[in-house]
């Protein structure tokens, strides 16, 4: 019996050595001193090349730095992230990309996961080179979590060749009305459809169209605020699109990508990200694109709003806290490197960058038109947007209440029912 | 305790440090999880609170029905149909066999969100199955933005999916039928639908009912098809157990409300295999 007892123990060793052996290593790549000094970083697609090119620019200045990047696709990237907050820290990489939406959520649930970064000055010393509602989104009780990387000002993509087709001027479209309008000349003249909206899955839309009135499912005081009349006037349009047959219900990011590159769609309301993707599936209609602010309420109203957006966050249990700071730091505020992501169709969030030269260049895809200086020009006019904690939590609320109204519901009732609902999930 | 007697341990040992590391420890401690409650960065015990909670939320019942309705559809649909396939392929009359089974089977090898995402293109509004119903003059159906329809296409990418894995099993069972059986009735001047009933459903009840129960299995825990075609929408029409336990641990972070829905999946399995047991098995 006692042999059984001994070799269980030897098994249950051997499974334990595995795990303690990447432990003992970096112990002593840490201690190692002027040897190599690596850091792990989670990300995903267009981001690699940028991360790369970061770690090549900050070795020249620290002999021996070396990133070592995943690549996984984002879902991923959450689920093991997730995972490794759960299980107090164990096994997350050094830095991590995380998305605007996610960034409250995370620090809500596991506010001692990630590295404080006031403590290393960050927000006293590159606070201000970034716009207020990136570091107000990386902030939990005026302390800074993250450094800000990416930014998603928002407009309306639009395909030039149809619009002039069908007799539509973008620059005349001022009001979301002006935009439904230009939905109906196109459907009467070319048969196309405006917009390409997952109405059960996606209130991206909505969610810009809450963010440019200054409001979104939640108040600046975190109390629910997804039945408020801006809620309603937004889901409205929404609405609108769909019951006035302008909008076709492309189910998914590939569908929808698809519906832009193959014409069947003639607009996009977006984040600047969106040039990316249209430049590598659509490389065929160059020229054929242009991009207009988003259309305000009211002329003259607000046009400015962000969707999307990412982030780096440094896990507290990295082993080497303030070598990632200084990466990081150096990532954010790098100008060259920032301009790297600029290739891959991300846009900057670092402000002392908009006056290069880039940004007043013409840009051949988008009709030869400096869009980068135009999405530059609307960052300091972007509201904040109180994500909470219990954003995702929200948002299926809103998504639902979406389906609601387009399946006949009318807008006040499913938002009121999406507001009661949510209290009785968060609270 | 002599030499040979030990043997036997040492050789099963691995297999059970396995099974007690990666399986019996997971299911207890989500047992315990779904007792507490995190907050703030810590878990506090709460006793039954997560479960009461789930008795006045409308999306867990929602989750739970559309489970049901679907589980009540698909399941005799898919095994009544790879029964037929399995009794033509059984047939001395078929040529090409190896051919058939192959692609019937093909399905059930591919890989889960590969196909999910073909179907998802296959029933856009404007995709191929729409593009076919327009020939034989039906208008378009909103296969994946209609509550009804959502849950159809669910089925319908289930069925594709598993029929045909269900039919090898039911191929493997009808071939130890003893042909004499057959021969012997036809002699008796039964028909080949007569014999179906009176000899092939009979000798395969064991093996309906392990097909059964592997698919309720399946079922309660069905998560791919709905979080890869739908996403569990409209609204939350084609929300199932299943991605209702993924969305509150991976999405809402919480969870040990994510292990109470979990538990009550657990219990309906156990009930489920339970009453199917007491009247598809055989009494001996």
């Amino acid at each position: 019996m006692k042999k059984t007892v001994l070799l269980c123990s030897a098994m249950v060793m051997m499974l334990a050595a595995c795990g303690n052996e990447e432990t003992n290593d970096n112990v002593t790549d840490g201690n190692g001193g002027g040897e190599t000094q690596t850091l792990t970083a989670w990300a995903w697609n267009i981001n690699i090349p940028v991360l790369e090119e970061a770690a090549e620019r900050f070795a020249e200045e620290n002999p021996g730095f070396e990133l070592d990047i995943v690549e996984q696709g984002t879902p991923d990237v959450y689920q093991q992230i997730t995972t490794g907050l759960q299980a107090g820290g164990e096994g997350l990489p050094d830095i991590m990309l995380i998305e605007d939406d996610r960034v409250q959520g995370y620090l809500n649930s596991f506010p001692e996961a990630f590295l404080d970064l006031s403590k290393y000055g960050f927000d006293d010393e590159h606070g201000d080179k970034f716009p207020e509602f990136k570091t107000e989104l990386l902030t939990l009780n005026d302390t800074i979590y993250g450094v800000p990387f990416d930014a998603g000002p928002a407009g309306v993509f639009y395909r030039v060749d149809l619009f002039e087709e069908a007799g539509i001027a973008a620059d005349q479209i001022e009001t979301w009305d002006d935009f439904i309008e230009a939905g109906h000349t196109l459907r009467d003249e070319l048969d196309i459809a405006l917009t390409g909206i997952d109405i059960n899955n996606d209130d991206g839309v909505y969610r810009m169209m809450l963010n440019q009135q200054g409001t979104f499912y939640f108040n600046e005081d975190g109390e629910i605020d997804i039945d408020s009349q801006e809620s309603i006037r937004a889901m409205e349009v929404v609405k609108r699109l769909h019951e006035e047959g302008l909008n076709e219900n492309l189910v998914g990011w590939d569908a929808w990508l698809g519906g832009l590159a193959n014409g069947n769609v003639a607009t996009a309301p977006s984040g600047a990200w969106l040039t990316g993707s249209l430049t590598e599936q659509a490389p065929n209609l160059e020229g054929d694109w242009d991009v207009m602010p988003l259309p305000a309420f009211e002329e003259g109203g607000n046009r400015a709003a962000n969707l999307g957006g990412s982030n780096y966050m440094v896990s507290a249990n990295s082993e080497n806290p303030d070598l990632a700071y200084d990466f990081m730091a150096f990532f954010s505020t790098s100008e060259e490197v920032q301009l790297a992501a600029m290739e891959g169709g991300l846009f900057p969030s670092l402000n002392t960058i908009y006056d290069e030269d880039i940004f007043s260049e013409p840009v051949t895809y988008f009709n030869d038109q400096p869009i980068w200086d135009m999405f530059a020009a609307m960052m300091d006019d972007i509201p904040y947007a109180n994500y909470t904690g219990n954003y995702a939590v929200a948002r299926d609320e809103a998504e639902t209440a979406q389906a609601e109204a387009i399946g006949g519901r009318s807008v006040e009732e499913a938002l009121e029912r999406a507001a009661n609902q949510l209290d009785n999930r968060i609270n | 305790m002599n030499q040979t007697n030990r043997a036997p341990y040492f050789f099963i040992a691995p297999a059970v440090i396995l099974f007690l590391v990666f399986t019996a420890y997971p299911i207890l401690a989500s047992l315990y999880l779904s007792f507490q409650r995190y907050e703030g960065g810590s878990y506090s015990f709460v006793g039954l609170a997560n479960y009461s909670r789930l008795m006045g939320d409308s999306i867990f019942w929602t989750a739970l029905s559309n489970t049901f309705i679907i589980f009540i559809f698909q399941v005799p649909i898919m095994l009544i149909l790879a029964m037929i396939l399995a009794s033509v392929l059984n047939s001395q009359l078929l040529k090409l066999k190896g051919f058939f089974r192959v692609s019937f089977f093909l399905p059930a090898v591919t890989s889960l969100v590969a196909y999910s995402l073909l179907f998802s293109v296959m029933l856009q509004d404007n995709g191929l199955f729409n593009e076919l119903l327009s020939y034989i003059g039906i208008g378009p159906i909103p296969w994946l933005s209609d509550a009804t329809w959502a849950k159809v296409s669910i089925i319908m990418a289930m069925t594709w999916r598993w029929t045909g894995y269900n039919m090898i099993i039911f191929l493997a069972a009808l071939q130890n039928i003893p042909e004499e059986m057959y021969e012997a009735a036809s002699i008796d001047g039964a028909g080949k639908i007569r014999q179906f009933f009176s000899i092939t459903i009979p000798n395969l009840k064991p093996i309906i009912l392990f097909a059964g129960i592997l698919s309720t299995i399946g079922t309660l825990q069905l998560f791919d098809e709905p979080f890869n075609l739908t996403s569990g929408g409209p609204g939350n029409a084609t929300m199932t157990l299943g991605l209702y336990i993924y969305e509150n641990g991976f999405e809402y972070f919480d969870f040990s409300y994510g292990s109470a829905v979990a538990y009550v999946v657990v219990v309906l399995v156990a009930v489920l295999s339970f009453v199917q047991f007491k009247f598809t098995g055989d009494k001996s």
